[in-house]
């Protein structure tokens, strides 16, 4: 069975499951039907009821009320129930169950002060043709951990039991009989008694939502139907059915209201992950990832920030995609405020929780995987084939036409079949009182650029162990992980291939300079030297950047967790968790002799930089449980520590290079580019926060969720204020416990919550320093003043959510609206120059993100052969800029440098707003024409249109086919525009297939008008791109919609049926990943990015076109 | 045992509330957590006076920026594809922005802020922080050098956008209004007032500083007997700039100049006013035209020079290196590279002589000429015309400045001085006969004391730009001023019809980042203005010589 959801039940603790264990104790022999939802009511030994119409549950209720019995029985079964008519007066018990109960479908049992109601068997109980014997058994969940309270039941009677605090049951049964095992949270199962009286059952979570059961802030597991805001939980299969190298980009598509963009740098890079839109200028706005409790290390590493790129504009990668698929067991996305109200500042963006696997007790079991995926270019730039070369030595193709045109396939040279090779394995075992896991894993392969290779292996190793009678657990976990990117691709105009191969002559044959890149220079003793007809700072033989330009990006990562808890009683635990997560990155680039001379010296230059990142983290949790009759309490007292710092150096040498030529060494290095080299700013930060939450519960249908959080932030040190507190509310009703409802509603709840999340500045901000050291010893006097009035940063968020479930919870709809106010950011923001200062920083702002998510869930097929669910997922998010600062109209995210390009924010605008120029035109809109040429207009960059989705969809479906199974995604990402500067470069210089289409055509069609004021409807070709085209040309004429449909993902799946007792799984698939556009207009992929910070949003200079890939792997279990 | 319970949870609470308690106290790191291991304290700047001396120094190498090191991104923009262009010294075979840029009259926003920003930002800013220290009053001989240099750059940011903010800079930190380019001059002169006054004082008490200012001071290395000559001949040039705009204070100021009671003016070419390279840093210009091969020789200035035969050609210029004309002193005509054109083209054009010759004139440790005595002769020869006090013989003025630059060039040719013949050579394009351009003047070299006033002017002016070579900024400025020397007008002109051919540009637009973030204030400048444009055709309040 294909589980859309992974849930884990805590044993204690929790209202629904103590209240289960109360009503256990009191039962000592308990003869119950499958019960998913228990409802117990308690007082006389006469009862009086009249009425018409009765609901049974009323009927209940008013015994209960009258007599102090208590009733026990499965909710769904009694809303099948029609209601009664009845008139009795001064009636035994039974007498009245018997009048409402007779004929019907149920039947009850008296144990003491209980009454417990049961579905009436449909099946005569077969005549006892073998004696009855004692069956011993023990239930267990996925992770080997015993399940207490766990219904067993023998399959057509009223006989039943539960299991008692180690998981062990004992029933009377005999061989042939079915067991039925159901628990809340847990998948039901069905085990035939053999002749064996010792069962082993493992119980397998569920895919239903009802009662899942969901990790929440700092590794609570909660009932989910508690919650009091939007969560969507995803199982480990989501992200290895069709696998990418970064495992993140596995959730697109998936989570409603969560946006992933992939860097447009080759495998293994890095993506931006923001969940209901941008609010933050300066800060960063990706989601945060917690592992097991732990916040990970989310800084953001290094990204490009020009349009020019160039040596240090790499994406330095992200914490998140360093880790094994094949480890993690779920991951729930906290995707609100109130959500992540625990975590603190980073929570503010949301949470993406990820839950990683842990060993099991009992038979030690073997998983190994082995994929191979092929990717290739999933579209390419259309080029013209028609015109030559403007002349010898020109970078442009505006020349003659070609007479006898030959198809120049210049990329077909250069791409090629990116493969991917994963190997991972698992084991996993232990006895009760240790579990152990452990895994490794290989990933190695290369890109669809050549020479873009990566290497990783994963190393995890997790201990559990229970001490004292089970009082005390106490786990560890170290993860290790080493990953080599080699010329991770660098988008932009330097040190990019694609500039060279994408303009090269159409006339040219380009194979020439492929396989002698280089050539000997006989002046400097036939040192190799660059080969290439063209002397332009913007592009470079192709083949020459991959071997003379190389880069590497090495790092080595260690992730150790241990946490302590005890059980003090029944009603607290007590844990304390540590982490350290140390990531080391090395950098290198090498750029040899005979690289074009405005980007290296003569003798080439090197650049090298080393970073550790560095996080600590600690905290203490008290977690508490008060269960009462109709108002229970839990929740958690705590504080927690977390220290950031980021070292290391950079050296590059600057524009004198290298002493001698080609060799790479710090050395050989001439001197230091001052601007760049040195040691690196710290970027210490510490956090220590106190925080409590309370859950109250009203007779299982209401839920107040009450957190509190304060944080100490250092980032605020030399402000008056150290500390930001912010508070949170949540309610939540569950409709279908409150009201009756329609037999057709299986279950109803609405929920709303508030939340008040505060943010730190970042790390010195509050305390700019007068003066830094530049070159040779000079000082470079701050152009920031301190900010040491700074205020935190708050974003106010509201929720209000509703879900509905139907038809025995094969139909789901969840919906939630959200509105996010985000104030006092910290900006910094151009000043005027004669105040001395070139940027200030400011309190300001009020970002305003709204929308709604929806997602809905059937399942068409839930039973027999052929299963198929699907699940809808919409979100919708609107951002505005309602106010920014007296001082300023704008905040600019990238600047205009390089390119007519700026991602900027003004007032009524939103977030990643792209301004660039525009044709000049008059007052009816026609562009005006000047010898023979549009006019740009001059002045300010305006809007262009803004690069965020407006909606997007996306369409999930698993099926199952007998041993065959098969999945797909179709996502659509609606709205949104974005800018393609690679086709306005490829147009101005002539090669663009657009371009050469005009010249066929005689011109470019338009409505224009002359200076004399005659109409212009034809414009040269090759006037016309001289001023649209180009890095800074009409940028504004290079806007595409962003709407891309796409089939996402695609997974078939065959499970080989086995006889063999060693094998205990095997399972082939087939899968793919970015399959096909239904719909893309824009020239490249609107959702690759070239950073993925925030700026440079919506553009693309010359980025490595997105991949479709597909893949073969095997999942064996032994 | 509910009443057990109850206390227990007391004590988790009174656990959590002394947790809290303790984190209190451990917020006692987060000011040096909060501390950037990058940042340089006045503290540590104490030592060794260095808090005296290295804001002037990274001043002084903001004049002309290269205070930054590394690539010259910052000086490219400030002047090298502006003034150093327009002055008819250089230009680019770059087609930067597909051929629309400001060297065709597209003027590039993005660039155009770069002079006005290194102002404030590289040159005021660290004075200011200078001045914080008391230095007026402890040292004022040092900031009489800081004064000069801010006077120094200032100068040449008026003279590219005309009004500037000058008077309150840096007294508020959001809006800081301008002043008016004369406002701006009357200040220049009260501020060389004051440092004349301080230099004098220093140099009279005969008394040394107690520290080595020499190791700061990369213009004159401490010599305060220089830095008055220098400040002098500052004020004679700033004198000679408004003399079409306000005669009485162009008199009154250029006489005061003269005044040898005054201290004198640079009258040898070792009291020349350069800013050293020194350490990693690099000459900018050098930079550019090597690294880069982003600026060569302008058609104008080649064609003078090989009309005049003047020996300081080889010195000034390599020779060009295309296969089809090598060997040949041939420059580019501005406007003339346009999106047609591949830097190829063009880029083996003659460059400045960095590589031509035994000892080629420029090197990257070549120190920044910003005012040279040749420069001084000639101002005073134009003083002379004027009639102003203590200016001395013009002719002889005149031929001074020429004698004074062949010296500085290391460079001899006697008949030279005399040549009544020699015309600027026409403009023929090897690539492109479409640039060619007849002879841009008819002027010769030779004093000539029967030529009317205006050729006198030509002249003197003429022969002062091919002195002042390669600073642009002054060379532009002084074009505009006098319309001298004739240059070639731009091939193509792209401004829309803001700015006329011939009288080609005349300034650069206010910064995008002042509109931006000074709104109001740059409004009320454009209202400063001769006419209320902010572009490039606009004169300035100097620029006012009838034509």
């Amino acid at each position: 069975m294909e589980l859309l959801c992974t849930c884990k039940v805590r044993r204690k603790g929790r209202p629904l499951l103590q209240k289960l264990l109360l009503i256990m104790r009191l039962t000592a022999i308990l003869t119950i039907v499958f019960t998913l939802n228990l409802s117990a009511n308690s007082f006389s030994q006469s009862v009086t009821i009249k009425g018409k119409r009765l609901a049974l549950y009323d009927v209940f209720n008013s015994i209960s009320h009258q007599t102090g019995y208590e009733f026990v029985y499965d909710e769904r079964l009694l809303q099948q129930a029609a209601p009664v008519t009845l008139n009795m007066q001064s009636a035994t018990v039974p007498q009245v169950l018997n009048a409402c109960l007779n004929n019907r479908l149920f039947t009850y049992n008296i144990v003491d002060k209980t009454i417990v109601v049961s579905a009436r068997p449909r099946v005569k109980d077969t005549p006892l043709a073998s004696p009855n014997i004692a069956i011993q058994g023990k239930v267990t969940g996925p992770d080997g951990q015993p399940l207490v309270g766990v219904s067993i039941q023998v399959k057509g009677t009223s006989r039943g039991t539960v299991t008692n605090v180690q998981g062990a049951f004992t029933i009377d049964a005999k061989p042939g009989d079915v067991l039925i095992i159901s628990f809340i949270g847990y998948a039901q199962q069905q085990v035939t008694v053999g002749n064996d009286a010792n069962l082993a059952i493992t119980l397998q979570t569920q895919d239903s939502q009802l009662n899942a059961v969901v990790v929440t802030a700092l590794g609570v597991k909660r009932a989910e139907k508690s919650i009091t805001y939007s969560t969507q939980q995803l199982n480990g299969l989501e992200l290895t059915k069709a696998k990418d190298p970064n495992l993140i980009n596995t959730l697109n598509g998936k989570v409603a209201g969560l946006t992933i963009s992939s860097s447009a740098s080759g495998v293994g890079g890095s993506a931006k992950v923001i969940l209901r839109g941008s609010k933050s200028g300066l800060g960063s706005n990706q989601a945060l990832y917690v592992i097991d409790g732990v916040p990970m290390n989310n800084s953001l590493t290094n990204q490009p920030t020009s349009i020019y790129g160039g040596t240090s504009s790499y994406d330095g990668g992200d914490p998140i995609s360093n880790l094994n698929p094949e480890d993690i067991e779920s991951i729930n996305v906290l995707k609100g405020a109130s959500a992540a109200a625990l975590y603190g500042s980073q929570g503010a963006n949301g949470v993406i929780l990820v839950t990683t696997k842990s060993g099991k007790s009992g038979k030690p079991a073997v998983n190994v995987y082995s994929g191979f995926n092929i990717s290739q270019a999933a579209y390419l730039p259309k080029f013209q084939n028609n015109y030559a070369q403007t002349k010898d030595s020109s970078t442009q193709s505006w020349g003659a036409k070609i007479n006898n045109p030959v198809n120049r396939d210049n990329l077909d040279q250069f791409f090629q079949t990116g493969q991917i090779f994963t190997n991972a394995i698992s084991l996993s075992g232990g006895s009760e009182k240790a579990q152990t896991y452990f895994s490794y894993a290989n990933t190695s392969g290369r890109g669809i650029e050549p020479g873009n290779d990566i290497g990783r292996h994963n190393l995890d190793f997790k201990e559990t162990g229970h001490f004292f009678d089970d009082k005390l657990t106490a786990t560890a976990d170290v993860n290790y992980m080493t990953q080599k990117i080699d010329n991770t691709p660098l988008s932009g105009f330097y040190f990019n291939p694609l500039t060279g191969l994408y303009l090269f002559p159409r006339s040219l044959d380009i194979s020439q300079y492929k396989n002698n890149f280089e050539v000997a220079d006989p002046g400097r003793n036939f040192l190799p030297v660059q080969n290439w007809p063209l002397n332009e700072d913007v592009q470079q033989n192709p083949w020459w950047i991959i071997h003379r330009n190389p880069n590497s990006l090495r790092r080595n990562r260690l992730l150790a967790n241990a946490s302590l808890k005890y059980q003090a009683n029944s009603w607290l635990n007590i844990q304390a968790r540590g982490s350290i997560d140390r990531i080391n990155d090395l950098y290198e680039q090498k750029i040899y002799a005979g690289t074009q001379q405005v980007l290296a010296s003569a003798n080439g230059s090197y650049y090298y930089s080393n970073t550790t990142t560095t996080q600590q983290y600690g905290d203490v949790l008290a977690n508490f449980s008060f269960p009462g009759k109709k108002i229970s309490i839990n929740g958690l007292a705590g504080a927690s520590i977390r220290d950031v710092k980021i070292q290391g150096d950079v050296i590059s040498s600057g524009k004198d290079g290298l002493y001698l030529p080609n060799i790479f060494t710090i050395q050989n290095v001439k001197t230091l580019d001052a601007r760049i080299s040195g040691t690196a700013q710290e970027k210490h930060s510490q956090w220590q926060s106190v925080f409590a939450s309370a859950n109250i519960s009203y007779n299982d249908w209401v839920f107040l969720d009450l957190t509190a959080r304060n944080d100490w932030a250092s980032d605020l040190a030399f402000t008056p204020q150290l500390s930001y507190f912010y508070p949170s509310v949540g309610l939540n009703v569950i409709l279908s416990q409150a009201l009756h409802l329609p037999e057709a509603i299986s279950f109803a709840k609405v929920r709303g919550s508030y939340a008040i999340v505060g943010n730190s500045p970042l790390a010195y901000q509050s305390n700019t320093p007068g003066a830094k050291l530049g070159s040779s010893g000079n000082i470079v006097v701050s152009t920031a003043n301190p900010f040491n009035t700074l205020k935190p940063e708050k974003t106010k968020s509201l929720e209000l959510g509703t879900e509905w479930r139907f038809i025995d919870n094969r139909l789901s709809v969840d919906v939630t609206y959200y509105k996010t106010n985000t104030t006092n950011q910290t900006m910094e923001i151009a000043a005027a120059w004669a105040t001395l200062n070139n940027t200030v920083f400011i309190n300001a702002g009020n970002i305003q993100n709204q929308g709604v998510e929806a997602i809905v869930r059937y399942d068409v097929f839930d039973k027999g052969k052929f299963r198929w669910n699907t699940a809808l997922n919409f979100s919708t998010n609107e951002n505005k800029i309602i106010e920014l600062s007296p001082q300023v109209d704008r905040f600019t995210l990238s600047g205009a440098s390089g390119a007519n390009y700026a991602s900027q924010f003004k007032v009524g605008g939103s977030f990643g707003d792209i301004y660039g120029t525009v044709l000049s035109r008059d007052a009816q809109g026609r562009i005006l024409v000047k010898d023979g040429k549009p006019v740009k207009q001059g002045g300010d960059m305006v809007y262009l249109g803004n690069a965020n989705t407006r909606w997007q969809l996306g369409w999930n479906n698993n099926l199952t086919f007998g041993n065959f199974t098969f999945s797909f995604l179709i996502d659509g990402k609606f709205g949104g525009k974005v800018m393609s500067l690679t086709q306005a470069m490829m147009d101005s210089y002539g090669v663009s297939k657009a371009s050469g289409d005009a010249r066929d055509a005689g011109g470019v069609k338009i409505n224009g008008v002359d200076e004399a004021g005659n109409p212009v409807t034809t414009i040269d070709a090759a006037n016309w791109y001289s001023v649209i085209g180009g890095r800074e040309g009409v940028s504004g004429e290079y806007m595409y919609s962003a709407t891309t449909v796409r089939l996402r993902e695609a997974a078939l799946g065959y499970f080989v049926p086995l006889k063999n007792t060693f094998v205990k799984s095997l399972k082939f698939s087939l899968t793919g990943r970015n399959l096909l556009y239904f719909s893309k207009k824009a020239p490249f992929d609107p959702e690759q990015t070239m950073s993925t910070a925030n700026g440079l949003g919506g553009v693309d200079a010359f980025m490595l076109p997105a991949t479709r890939s597909y893949g073969l792997t095997l999942n064996a279990t032994f | 045992m509910k009443l057990i319970n109850q206390l227990r949870g007391y004590k988790v609470w009174v656990a959590a509330a002394l947790l809290a308690g303790s984190m209190n106290a451990c917020t006692k790191n987060f000011e040096s957590y909060n501390t950037d291991n990058t940042g340089v304290t006045g503290g540590q700047l104490a030592y060794d006076f260095n808090v005296l001396g290295l804001y002037l120094k990274s001043a002084e190498m903001s004049i002309y920026n290269f205070s930054g090191g590394g690539d010259p991104n910052s000086f490219q923009v400030q002047q090298n594809l502006n003034a150093d262009c327009y002055s008819g010294y250089f230009m680019s075979a770059t087609p930067f922005g597909s051929g629309l840029n400001n060297l065709n009259y597209s003027l590039v926003t993005g660039w155009n802020g770069e002079a006005y920003k290194v102002g404030y930002l590289n040159v005021i800013s660290p004075l200011t922080k200078l001045r914080s220290t008391g230095i007026e009053k402890t040292f004022p001989a040092v900031w009489a050098v800081a004064l000069i240099t801010k006077v120094s750059a200032m100068s040449r940011v008026t003279d590219i956008y005309g009004p500037i903010p000058y008077s309150r800079v840096g007294e508020s930190n959001t809006s800081i209004p301008f002043d008016s380019q004369q406002d701006v001059y009357k200040r220049f002169f009260l501020e060389l007032d004051t440092a004349a006054g301080y230099l004098r004082q220093q140099i009279s008490s005969g008394k040394s500083l107690p520290f080595n200012f020499a190791q700061f001071d990369v213009i004159y290395n401490g010599n305060f007997t220089q830095w008055l000559k220098y400040a002098n001949s500052l004020r004679l040039r700033l004198a000679t700039h408004i003399n079409y705009a306000d005669k009485a204070l162009a008199k009154a100021e250029g006489e005061k100049a003269l005044d040898p009671a005054n201290g004198g003016l640079i009258t040898a070419n070792a009291d020349n006013m350069t800013v050293k390279i020194t350490g990693a840093f690099t000459n900018p210009l050098v930079f550019i035209a090597t690294d880069w091969a982003d600026t060569r020789i302008n058609a104008s200035l080649a064609c003078y020079l090989n009309g005049y035969k003047d020996p300081r050609i080889g010195r000034y210029m390599d020779k060009s290196t295309d296969p089809s004309f090598p060997n040949q002193y041939i420059g580019i005509r501005i406007g003339s590279i346009t999106s047609a054109n591949a830097k190829d083209d063009y880029v083996k054009y003659s460059n400045l002589n960095v590589n031509d010759g035994a000892t080629p004139s420029f090197s990257k440790q070549t120190p920044v000429q910003l005012m040279t005595a040749a420069e001084v002769y000639f101002l005073r020869a134009e003083a002379a015309l004027n009639g102003w006090a203590n200016a001395g013989g013009t002719q002889q003025a005149y031929e001074d400045g020429i004698a004074a630059s062949f010296a500085q060039w290391n460079v001899s040719n006697p008949a030279y001085k005399d040549d009544n013949t020699s015309v600027p050579a026409p403009y023929v394009d090897p690539k492109n006969s479409a640039n060619n351009a007849g002879s841009p003047s008819t002027i010769t070299i030779k004093w000539n004391e029967a030529a009317t006033p205006e050729q006198k002017l030509e002249r003197i002016i003429t022969q002062k730009w091919l002195a002042m070579f390669p600073e642009g900024q002054e060379a532009w400025t002084e074009f505009r001023r006098t319309g001298y020397p004739k240059l070639f007008p731009v091939v193509h002109n792209n401004s829309g019809g803001t700015i006329s051919t011939e009288l080609q540009i005349r300034r650069l637009p206010f910064p995008q980042n002042e509109y931006n973030t000074n709104p109001q204030a740059v409004q009320a400048a454009i209202q400063l203005l001769s006419t209320p444009a902010d572009n490039g055709g606009t004169r300035l309040w100097w620029d006012q010589k009838p034509r």
